[in-house]
């Protein structure tokens, strides 16, 4: 299955991810490997594919002004659509805040 | 009724406001762009808007400005109004836009669109979480956004956030 936490940063989402799916293998932080793939050049929608499957945890980032930066901004872009792309397809979406997470979409796993 | 679909950058808002106004107005349906295509990024997302809606029947009318000012020669099923963060960055910084008086007017012009049609689609902007300090004149944007977006989730019976493409319900719900 695929599972994916988004959230502000540091909110506990890789820690919630290690205690409600411990059998699933884990990507963190995927909005940095949205960032080293811009900057390699690539096209950051090809991730979905390798997510599938994993437990993934991504910062929301678009939830601020538009960046004066067009990288910054192509960034942005980047990881909202792509996180979009994955969620359609994800068994479960968790939205975390303070450490809480809130089930946006799926079943949710009680521990 | 008046629907507001909030939400982040590339969240997935805009198609959502577009499945929301297919579904509650079934015949005739404007698209009010607010957006001004100043530089490729705006006109990449001003072709991407445009691919979203083909086929959807759709009436396109480009008003950047001075909301409450538009003449409409008939009433509408649904209008959607993309977007509100746009609007009021032309009203406050564009040398012919309403200025200090931006938020009245496009208030103004929101009940101005509601007397227009059946069912109203506002899409907005959550611009307020990236803990930055802005200079001035930014922040009073920002303030000015959050202000409207709090006065018009007063008025709407519905209000969602898309959050990667999921629509979280904030307040009613479609059909209710």
């Amino acid at each position: 299955m695929t599972v994916l936490f988004i959230g502000g940063a540091h909110q506990g989402k890789a820690a919630l991810a290690r205690a409600l799916y411990p059998a699933l293998p884990r990507v963190e932080n995927l909005h940095l490997l949205v960032r080293a793939e811009l900057v390699a050049g690539r096209d950051p929608l090809a991730l979905r594919e390798g997510l599938r499957g994993h437990a993934v945890t991504c910062d929301e980032v678009g939830c601020g002004v538009v960046p004066i930066d067009r990288a910054d901004e192509a960034y942005r872009e980047a990881v909202g659509r792509l996180c979009c792309a994955l969620a359609a397809e994800a068994d479960a979406v968790i939205r975390v805040t303070a450490g809480i997470p809130q089930y946006i979409k799926g079943e949710k796993i009680c521990t | 009724m008046l629907i507001l679909v909030t939400g982040g950058a590339a969240s997935g808002k805009s198609a959502h406001a577009e499945r929301l106004l297919c579904d509650c107005a079934p015949s005739s349906r404007l698209y009010l762009a607010t957006m001004q295509s100043f530089g490729a990024a705006a006109q990449a997302r001003i072709a991407r808007h445009r691919a979203l809606r083909q086929g959807k029947n759709f009436e396109t009318i480009e008003h950047p400005l001075d909301l409450a000012g538009l003449v409409l020669h008939r009433r509408y099923d649904g209008i959607l109004l993309e977007d509100l963060g746009n609007l009021l960055a032309n009203e406050v910084f564009a040398p012919d836009g309403a200025g200090d008086a931006a938020f009245g007017s496009i208030l103004a012009g929101i009940d101005h669109l509601q007397d227009c049609c059946e069912t109203l689609v506002v899409v907005t902007d959550e611009i307020f979480a990236d803990g930055i300090d802005y200079p001035p004149e930014t922040a009073r944007y920002i303030c000015d956004l959050a202000a409207l977006n709090r006065a018009l989730a007063t008025r709407a019976e519905v209000v969602y956030e898309s959050v990667c493409g999921i629509l979280l319900p904030l307040k009613g719900e479609k059909g209710i």
